[in-house]
């Protein structure tokens, strides 16, 4: 049993935003590099802290450390409700790693104006951990649009190539993407009936009494549009690929690595169990959508780039049609499997992006062609990057292999054609994964290569940088060979509901 | 005719109530008196004076909370005391402080006479307050003439060519909108009273009886010719489409708390008047006001936020997204019918625009030069740089009226849709998103001309006019501003209970 | 003597609004624009009137009053800015007022 003083989940949430804040007030920077490590610690110390005391916390409505504040609009039925279930608790703990892992790489970097860098991402930092600690589905809502606008920002200021046209479409295409996904909230707030925000008490309501099914249709298709948004559902994913290759490096790791599961998470937690009708209604397109658009198409695009971010930018919206994939197939084993899926995914995409940037500042460019051989080098780096590439393609010992292979097992029974396509994928994976690995760091070095290792010494990861890359590394593989450290407790909350209510609808 | 009936008419007079609204117009009358018997001070006396006074009188109004007359009828039914009339009191009273914060610095950097400008500010705040609380046609247009013929000189102040040339086309407009409502008013009050018609009454432009005749002939011709006139020139007010063409001209002409105060308070005073005609006066007409307002709110909210996105000229860029804003709070109003919650959203969506809004505006006075009508988005550049403190008021001010949360205006604009859904208006709500992603596309633009372009390359020569420094009053204001459009994006607290409570 | 009947009166009226109405959309020169706002306000007041005797109560006559001042205020406010107007332009013509633009 938890035996803190305070709330765990509170604390997690406003230590990073106090301490932006604190920033934001005009600390001196000695101070700020040192505060920052709290306010990215903290987080990190409390997400494990509620993973280790889960199992015997006493559980509400489903739901432990539940604790509710009040904001001044109960009558609306809107309140600061945290709490933490199976589902919630993985993505969780992985905005915590990935966030202590991203805070960490930031503060070596060195970036220009590094005060109000860190300030941004420490905002981002609490609005993570505000989202999968939401229960009320406003806050949940709330702190993903927290942690998305300092996205925007530090792509406009901080961003590499096209940062303006980056940080323009990036927020128009997500401001999209939330806006149809509030009306969709909003829809479910008033056709339940409920007049609250609040899942526990939607949930009691609609179990009371299921929404029609037009209606659940309806809801469904918005809230699916809107996240697919933002999830980068194929054809509207063409801000990821441009928006990742033009972020600053942290940026990318949080926001691929934890903000966009927002998305997923949303209709695992709130559309699944709401809305099973409307599920039933739309995983055919959705699957077929997610396997010839995201896995397929997007699939052979990234075989063909020739740049090293992007290539990373399209592989991360090629693995989130695995994930739309596992939701189509609804049940219990492939909602599971999808949440495995984004913890494993999370923390090798902010990986990747890690030890991209960690390579371009080797190599003084992304162009694959350009580059070769630092192997002999920097043969940490290329350690940690091919490790990075065999869990992208989900080779077993990492995480995303047990998401992967879930996600597969239901979806045959699902359809068994749309599976054998999906598995095409993970060859295309290994495709481009193994290739990349092998030109940046195999064979001889290019010329153009040459000359700039000739001009910029090349050193090896330094421990400042391997630090962030070996956490991430480490909870991939602890989760690789030992998932059910997550799983019983993802069992335990989708055992009973989703499953049942699915399954008795079909 | 028997004295007895003068004095009960005379006992109904209830001056108390209007308490507030006295004080302000003698408190203009003192202005004056200052100005006579300190010739030389009064430049700096006046304005501490103003805001002094009116501190004094928000405090009272605060103090005074659940108003001694509320819900009841004083002036023989002129004027009825509701919890919205006491919520625009306040709003209008907060209005008038930040205006005479943002004259000040404006004021400064022109040759001008300055006690007139407080003055009328004074009165037409006055007007304004009474207006939120009429209950009667005819306290209402002259209460409206009031507000807006103090406007027509407050546009035209600065007497340079553009200003006046703003200030005609204002004088037009508003006398035009003006003429067209108050030929609904006379329909209104002709049919009303018709001995020939059923339920006609005596007293036929007194709110409650005109509502019980309308209900009594729900499809009367020149009753409901009158009701799309009294439409049509609130409409103008507020700068629904295609009432709305004055607005870029007039709000780039007027000096910048002028334009702060019709961009604020001239729409609020719209939106009352709305609320209490369309949302109970006419509330049986509803086969002809929904559709009226389903029109405008759709037309308003796409012309609004289309027109604001090819604007260099900052000042017809607030403009064109104020007309947006209109739009949303139109889609409020039409919500108001079907969703009884629509009307707190309004008030709550009102006082958000009025946070940001004067955040920007503060902003904006400090930036512009002693030319007010020039004030494009290239004289952003470098902002974040030189001053800081400026930059951030800025772009949580944008931030807010673009409606990103967490800060307030993404509140209000929840309120709005939730509303909004609550009726129905699905297609009103589509058009609103659009709306809102193409409104971030404008702001994000001043936001970035205030911080992205220059970060990283210096400016060497620069091009843009002397920005004033901030002095204490304005910093405090605006700091003030800026900390309530967090928190209350944050925290609505209490504000949010008082604002929906009936 | 003939009585002139209510629709009389407010059909005058609704066509000196008319005029009035037009008047200001369409005619080039401030001071004729201005003209044309009066002329609606003064058609209102006879309508006003008008109804104010049908309907046997007076709450119209004292209207026209107000609506009278409302005039009076406006017609000076009016006339001084386009007497400051045409000091420093030298025109009242509306075509020739197009400075405010984008």
């Amino acid at each position: 049993m938890s035996t803190l003083p305070f709330d765990p989940l509170l604390v997690a949430i406003f230590a990073p935003l106090a301490v932006a804040l604190a920033i934001a007030c005009g600390l001196p920077k000695r101070f700020s590099v040192k505060l920052a490590y709290v306010g990215f610690g903290l987080p990190l110390l409390l997400a494990l802290h509620v993973w280790f005391y889960y199992g015997t916390a006493a559980q509400t409505h489903g739901y432990a450390f539940l604790t509710s504040y009040s904001t001044g609009l109960d009558n609306l039925g809107i309140g600061l409700k945290l709490g933490l279930n199976g589902i919630s608790l993985p993505l969780f703990v992985l905005a915590g790693i990935v966030g202590f892992a991203a805070g960490l790489y930031a503060i070596q970097s060195g970036a220009e104006r590094l005060k109000i860098y860190l300030m941004l991402l420490l905002v981002m930092q609490g609005g993570l951990m505000g989202v999968f600690a939401s229960v009320d589905i406003f806050f949940f809502y709330f702190f993903h649009e927290l942690a998305l606008i300092p996205t925007f920002i530090m792509v406009g200021i901080w961003g590499g190539r096209d940062r303006n046209y980056a940080a323009m479409k990036l927020t128009i295409y997500l401001t999209l993407g939330a806006m149809l996904s509030l009306i969709g909230l909003i829809a479910l707030y008033v056709k339940s009936g409920a007049h609250s925000f609040d899942l526990i008490e939607l949930r009691r309501v609609i179990a009371a009494q299921p929404l029609e099914a037009t209606v659940q249709h309806n809801i469904f298709g918005l809230l699916a549009l809107g996240f697919g948004i933002l999830v980068s559902i194929w054809p509207l994913h063409t801000w990821a690929p441009l928006g990742y290759g033009a972020a600053p490096s942290s940026a990318a790791m949080l926001h691929a690595g934890v903000l966009k599961k927002f998305g997923l998470y949303g209709l695992i937690q709130i559309a699944l169990p709401l809305l099973p009708a409307g599920l039933i209604h739309w995983s055919h397109p959705l699957a077929w959508l997610a396997v010839v658009g995201n896995v397929l198409v997007i699939g052979f695009v990234t075989i063909a780039q020739r740049d090293l971010k992007q290539m990373v930018g399209y592989s991360s919206v090629m693995h989130m049609g695995y994930a739309f994939l596992g939701i189509a197939a609804g049940s219990t084993l492939g909602v599971g499997g999808v949440v495995l899926l984004m913890v494993a995914h999370g923390l090798s995409v902010a990986l990747m992006f890690l030890l991209t940037t960690s390579v371009y500042q080797r190599t003084h460019t992304f162009a694959l062609d350009e580059m070769g051989g630092l192997a002999q080098k920097a043969p940490v780096l290329s350690a940690l990057f091919v490790a990075a590439t065999f869990a992208g393609i989900g080779l077993p010992g990492f995480a995303n292999f047990w998401g992967e292979l879930t996600i597969f097992v239901a979806l045959w029974k699902f359809s068994p054609l749309i599976t054998i396509l999906a598995v095409a994928g993970v060859v295309i994976s290994a495709v481009y994964g193994l290739r990349a690995a092998a030109r940046v760091f195999f064979g001889p070095a290019t010329p153009e290569f040459a000359k700039i290792a000739a001009e910029h010494p090349v050193s090896d990861l330094r421990w400042s940088e391997r630090l962030p890359a070996l956490i991430l590394l480490a909870a991939l593989m602890f989760i690789g060979f030992w998932p059910k450290s997550l799983s019983t407790a993802l069992d335990a909350t989708l055992s009973p509901a989703p499953a049942a209510q699915v399954g008795a609808v079909k | 005719m028997d004295i007895s009936v003068l004095q009960t008419l005379a006992s109904r007079n209830l001056w108390g109530a209007i308490t507030p609204e006295i004080l302000l117009g003698g408190l203009a009358l003192v202005l004056l008196v200052i100005e006579l018997l300190f010739p030389k001070e009064h430049g700096r006396i006046v304005p501490v004076a103003t805001l002094v006074g009116l501190v004094t009188i928000l405090g009272g109004v605060l103090f005074n909370a659940p108003s001694a007359y509320l819900n009841q009828e004083t002036f023989n039914g002129l004027l009825l005391h509701t919890h919205g009339g006491q919520i625009m009191r306040i709003f209008f009273l907060l209005a008038a402080i930040m205006v005479c914060v943002i004259a000040r610095v404006s004021l400064a950097k022109q040759s001008l006479p300055r006690v007139e400008f407080y003055h009328i500010v004074l009165v037409v705040t006055a007007a304004m307050m009474l207006l939120a609380q009429s209950n009667h046609l005819v306290l209402f247009f002259v209460a409206l003439e009031t507000v807006t013929i103090g406007l027509y000189i407050l546009v035209s102040y600065y007497r340079t060519s553009l200003t006046l040339e703003a200030g005609l086309k204002y004088l037009v407009m508003g006398a035009l909108s003006s003429s067209l409502m108050l030929f609904g008013i006379v329909l209104l009050y002709g049919v009303a009273g018709n001995p020939a018609l059923p339920a006609h009454t005596a007293q036929s432009m007194h709110y409650g009886q005109l509502a019980a005749f309308l209900a009594a002939n729900p499809h009367n011709f020149l009753a409901s010719i009158g009701i799309v006139l009294v439409l049509a020139g609130v409409a103008f007010k507020i700068g629904a489409f295609p009432f709305q063409i004055w607005v870029p001209d007039v709000y780039q002409g007027a000096p910048t708390p002028v334009t702060a105060f019709l961009a604020v308070s001239s729409k609020a005073v719209g939106f009352t008047a709305l609320l209490a005609l369309a949302g109970t006066v006419f509330a049986s007409y509803a086969w002809l006001v929904a559709p009226v307002l389903t029109f405008f709110a759709a037309t308003t909210l796409l012309f609004g936020n289309f027109a604001a996105l090819t604007q260099h000229n900052v000042k017809r860029l607030i403009g064109l997204s104020g007309v947006s804003h209109a739009g949303f709070l139109l889609l409020g109003v039409a919500a108001v019918s079907r969703a009884p919650m629509a009307v707190g959203a309004i008030y709550f969506y009102l006082f958000a625009y009025l946070l940001a809004s004067f955040a920007v505006f503060g902003v904006m006075a400090h930036v512009a030069g002693a030319n007010d009508a020039d004030q494009e988005l290239d004289h952003y550049a470098g902002l974040a740089k030189d001053r800081p403190f400026l930059a951030l008021v800025l772009a949580l001010g944008l931030g807010s009226l673009a409606g990103i949360p967490p800060l307030v205006g993404f509140m209000g604009k929840l309120f709005i849709f939730i509303a909004a859904f609550q009726a129905g208006l699905y297609g009103l709500l589509a058009i609103a998103v659009i709306g809102v992603v193409v409104s971030i596309y404008y702001y994000f633009g001043w936001i970035k001309a205030a911080f992205f372009e220059t970060w990283g390359k210096s400016v060497d020569a620069p091009t843009h006019p002397e920005r004033t420094p901030v002095d204490f009053v304005t910093g405090f204001a605006l700091s003030a501003l800026a900390l309530a459009v967090v928190v209350l994006g944050f925290y609505q607290g209490p504000l949010g209970a008082w604002l929906s409570a009936r | 003597m003939m009585t002139a009947s209510l629709n009389a009166y407010v059909i005058v009226s609704a066509v000196l609004f008319a005029i009035g109405f037009f008047g200001v959309l369409i005619r080039r020169n401030t001071l004729i624009v201005f003209m044309s706002l009066e002329l609606m306000l003064i058609a209102s007041t006879l309508a006003l009137v008008a109804f104010s005797r049908v309907n046997g109560t007076m709450d119209g006559n004292v209207f026209v009053f107000f609506i009278l001042t409302v005039a009076a205020a406006e017609v000076a406010v009016g006339l001084a800015i386009i007497v400051a107007l045409f000091r420093r332009r030298h025109t009242v013509q509306i075509d020739q007022l197009d400075t405010l633009k984008n």
